[in-house]
């Protein structure tokens, strides 16, 4: 198999799915996607805390 | 990410005559289908919901080719600025929804973020990696969706730099922060919405007006892509209770990785932090921004394999892949250092009212013109 980037990408997204699986299968799912923002210690979904309010 | 503003340059126009990928496509579609299963059982309706919006978004993304690195080129070197007036056509319609939330009876809020000097740091380091991969944090996603040989490379050092990033974010947030600043933030709803629409729209204006004087023209696909992209965008701000965002899943990716090569990334101070520590903790399937990444990739994924766009890929320059490599690394450690990319930070900081996304935009860009100036060391254009 030649390393085209047709390839090496379809490789990537084959290990990253495997990866995210496998992940999935031995980590706690929540019921809701959320993000860092929603526990009320982050002022942006980017997980930024809010400096004021920082709770290290 | 897009080399052109004006279509047609798109896989989805110029398809005609390139061969259907079924074995792609068929690859593309049982991947999206066995992660769909996986994500409705865990958080049903919401959580498919936001990975078949990723999934839109990246097609649209691929299709349009709607870019923010090549824009802001073309506006640094040829005085082009049609295409930042169609960004904040994109973020004035965003925040029509994103500041007066609640008037919509939505149960969402807006994405305010430090001004600090990480933001100063993080942005300028953002904007020049930007013209060095030639995509931005967006642009990466779905290019990668598109199998662009660039992207292949660029993302996983953007992964690798984002999470670096969440390492220094800490130790850099010492150095200085007014903390986070919406603008009118004491106002109630509706004056608060007029004002920065106010400052949104003179800003677009502005950028058009520039245009026409210089006998530029607004392309009518630009504008439609802006449109449909900010409808996207209030479906994820309605779904998810945020605006989209983007980084945050590349830095969580990067920290699952090293954890099972046996790095504690639990131990550094930014995965202590509640809300990353319950990411870090929970199925990738449960981060928002992770869900709507991995949609993004398939959604181009998908439509790249349907216009026959993956088998003309080819690999850049071995310069010009350094670039990329170099390109993500300072796009991962500067969205990080800044609260996010061209998504979370210019568009969503912006459209949610918060200054840390004028100063992004103002600091990316002059790190845009720097990384112009590096572009030709590289094999690439300016």
């Amino acid at each position: 198999m030649t390393l085209t980037p047709k390839n090496i990408y379809m490789i990537i997204v084959l290990a990253g799915t495997i990866l995210l699986i496998g992940d999935h299968l031995t980590s706690p799912a929540l019921t809701a996607a959320g993000s860092p923002s929603e526990l009320g210690n982050a002022c942006a979904p980017c997980g930024a805390p809010c400096i004021d309010t920082d709770t290290k | 990410m897009s080399e052109t503003l004006s279509p047609p340059a798109s896989p989805a126009h110029t398809s005609a005559g390139r061969a259907f990928e079924a074995s792609s496509f068929i690859f593309f579609a049982l991947i999206a289908l066995s992660l769909a299963g996986l994500v409705w059982l865990d958080t049903g309706w919401r959580g498919i919901g936001l990975f078949g919006l990723g999934g839109i978004l990246g097609a649209v993304f691929l299709s349009f080719q709607y870019g923010f690195a090549s824009v802001w080129r073309r506006a640094l070197v040829g005085g082009e600025v049609m295409g930042l007036a169609a960004h904040f056509l994109l973020i004035g319609l965003c925040a029509i929804v994103f500041i007066p939330a609640s008037l919509w009876g939505l149960n969402a809020v807006g994405t305010v973020a430090p001004v600090s000097v990480s933001l100063f740091i993080g942005a300028f380091m953002f904007g020049i990696g930007m013209q060095l991969a030639n995509g931005c944090g967006s642009g990466v996603l779905f290019s990668f969706g598109g199998g662009s040989g660039r992207m292949v490379i660029a993302l996983p050092f953007f992964i690798l730099g984002s999470l670096l990033g969440s390492f220094l974010l800490p130790t850099v947030l010492e150095w200085g922060s007014a903390g986070p600043i919406a603008i009118a933030g004491s106002l109630a709803e509706l004056p608060k919405t007029a004002l920065n629409l106010a400052l949104i729209g003179g800003a677009g204006i502005s950028f058009y007006l520039l245009g026409r004087r210089r006998r530029q023209h607004l392309p009518a696909a630009l504008i439609i892509a802006s449109i449909v992209i900010a409808v996207l965008c209030w479906a994820v701000f309605a779904l998810s209770g945020h605006p989209w965002g983007v980084t945050f899943g590349f830095t969580l990716w990067g920290a699952k990785i090293a954890q099972d090569l046996g790095v504690p990334v639990e131990n550094f101070t930014f995965w202590q932090w509640s809300g990353p520590a319950r990411s870090l903790q929970h199925s990738l399937l449960s981060d928002t921004s992770s869900l709507m990444n991995i949609g993004m990739v398939l959604g181009a994924g998908i439509l790249a394999s349907i216009s026959g766009h993956l088998t003309r890929q080819n690999w850049p320059s071995g310069r010009q892949l350094v670039a990329a490599v170099l390109g993500g690394l300072l796009m991962g450690i500067g969205a990080r250092l800044s609260f996010g990319c061209n998504i979370g930070a210019f568009l969503g900081g912006i459209a949610s009212g918060s200054l840390h996304g004028w100063v992004w935009f103002v600091l990316a860009m002059a790190g845009s013109f720097a990384g112009i100036q590096l572009r030709p060391k590289f094999g690439l254009s300016k």
